[in-house]
């Protein structure tokens, strides 16, 4: 007999014959051991059958991302002088062959397609675009729309955005208020590129707030996009959404829309301190004369930032109304006050520098040395 | 029959760049990192490089840098393929001497016209 034998044949007796003729202590300890080795047994084997799987998963993955990726290449360096429906009518066929209802498949087929349409234009979008209707990817796209998981959504409708899937636009709506911050940005995004009517109704319907970051990247969609029909975004600065108002003051600005001076003017008294800097930083940019009074009418409530702001306006407009409120923070007990006031009458290209002048007899020996500084014009303001 | 490498990143991308560049007749070398292609610029001599700006390890930038400090090398054209259009970056670019910027999204066989146009103008 060998080892081995005589080690099981051993355990065997201690579970079978002599088990029950152990004191009760020992009786469950080596219950406990049992389970124990049963258990790390089957959690062995069932790593090993995971492992298995996965890397039958792996091959067939990679199977088919050659596959694909090949068939997908050769769709894309067609000839320009093909036609489009030709080249759908030689891919078609080939595509609808695949197992579309192999989630492997499926992924893999709409990720490349998306690679492709977001890195190429011309035809290759335009084919990619009718394959991903006639598979149906579409449909599917729109079912994770409808999915509960709320990442599923954003992947549907980050599809449904690349793809230019119109019609889901109704369906994306009603994310553009979600609670979820990131359903509710990618939904956005995805509403301003989809709908053809009424790109910027989800700014009525906002409630929630619209991200700092957001408001960069649904920026960067409205002023990049050639094809969208720019509003004129004083509509939305009424809005009780102080974030919507943010985001349309800088679109205000950037599309320089000056039938929203008088909404910008009365932001001016805006509870929302960053709502009134960009307002002054508007009516400076777009120089709106008409905003001057406004602006020295709240001047005195202000924080410092806004105040700097508010001279820095009134130096770009320069009409000469205010150049002795100008002159007068010179006694400011704030430097950066006072020099902000010297370089916004400096700014005046005909009076400034010869106001600074007779300012310059009329004032103590520390201001003469800022307003020094302000007319040397080899220093950058 | 002129020789192209081709640098890039992303992996469906190098391949229908290949795919494209070995259908109109050019032989093709590609490096799917910037390492890679460094190295194989280094190691042959190319008729065009054609490489993405943002890669892992080594960036196209540097790589641009390479070719046109190398006394041999100088008159390979070196084409900067960006998804930025950032203008400080185009000016780098140019001013480390590539020879033409593409931005995506592009045009493939506008790509190619473009690629036709610089072999042919480094044959003469």
């Amino acid at each position: 007999m060998n080892f081995f034998e005589t080690f099981f044949d051993y355990i065997k007796e201690t579970y079978t014959e002599r088990l029950l003729y152990f004191p009760s202590n020992i009786r469950v300890s080596l219950l406990i051991i049992l389970f124990c080795v049963v258990a790390t047994l089957e959690l062995y084997l069932y790593m090993a059958f995971r492992r298995l799987r996965q890397a039958n998963e792996k091959l067939k993955f990679e199977k088919w991302q050659e596959y694909i990726s090949n068939m997908l290449a050769n769709l894309i360096i067609f000839d320009e002088s093909d036609k489009t429906e030709d080249i759908v009518g030689h891919f078609y066929p080939k595509m609808k062959k695949l197992p579309l209802r192999n989630p492997i498949v499926n992924k893999l087929l709409i990720s490349e397609m998306l690679v492709y349409h977001k890195n190429f234009t011309g035809k290759i979008e335009e084919v990619l675009s009718i394959l991903y209707r006639k598979l149906g990817l579409d449909q599917k796209s729109k079912q994770k729309i409808n999915n509960r998981n709320w990442e599923i959504k954003i992947e549907g409708i980050r599809e449904a955005s690349e793809m230019g899937i119109s019609e889901i636009a109704s369906e994306i709506i009603k994310y553009t208020d979600d609670e979820n911050a990131l359903l509710r940005m990618e939904a956005q995004a995805a509403y301003i590129k989809l709908s053809e009517n009424d790109p910027f109704h989800f700014l009525d319907r906002a409630q929630e707030r619209i991200l700092d970051w957001h408001q960069v990247v649904l920026f960067e969609i409205i002023t990049k996009n050639k094809k969208l029909s720019i509003p004129s975004f004083s509509k939305w600065l009424h809005s009780p959404n102080d974030t919507v108002v943010l985001l349309c003051l800088k679109l205000v600005e950037h599309f320089m829309q000056f039938d929203a001076a008088e909404e910008v003017e009365r932001l001016l008294k805006h509870h929302n301190s960053r709502i009134v800097k960009k307002s002054v930083e508007i009516i400076g940019k777009l120089e709106l004369s008409d905003a001057e009074e406004h602006m020295f009418e709240v001047y005195f409530d202000q924080p410092e930032e806004i105040k700097l702001e508010i001279l820095n306006a009134l130096g770009k407009i320069s009409s000469g109304n205010y150049n002795d409120f100008l002159s007068s923070r010179i006694y400011s007990n704030h430097i950066r006050i006072k020099r902000e006031a010297l370089y916004a009458i400096k700014r005046d290209p005909e009076k400034g520098e010869s106001r600074l002048r007779e300012l310059y007899h009329q004032t103590t020996l520390e201001n003469q040395a800022l307003i020094g500084h302000v007319l040397d014009n080899r220093i950058k303001s | 029959m002129s020789k192209i490498l081709i640098a890039e990143d992303e992996v469906l991308m190098l391949k229908a760049l290949e795919f494209k560049l070995k259908k109109d007749g050019y032989q093709v070398d590609v490096a799917s990192d910037g390492r890679q292609a460094m190295d194989k610029v280094r190691e042959n001599t190319y008729d065009l490089i054609l490489t993405d700006i943002m890669m892992p390890f080594v960036g196209g930038m540097e790589i641009l840098s390479y070719i046109k400090n190398d006394p041999i090398k100088n008159a390979t054209p070196v084409l900067l393929i960006s998804a930025v259009g950032l203008e400080n970056i185009v000016l780098e670019g140019f001013r480390l001497g590539a020879d033409d910027f593409i931005y995506k999204p592009f045009n493939l066989n506008e790509l190619s016209v473009r690629i036709k146009r610089y072999i042919k103008q480094n044959v003469f």
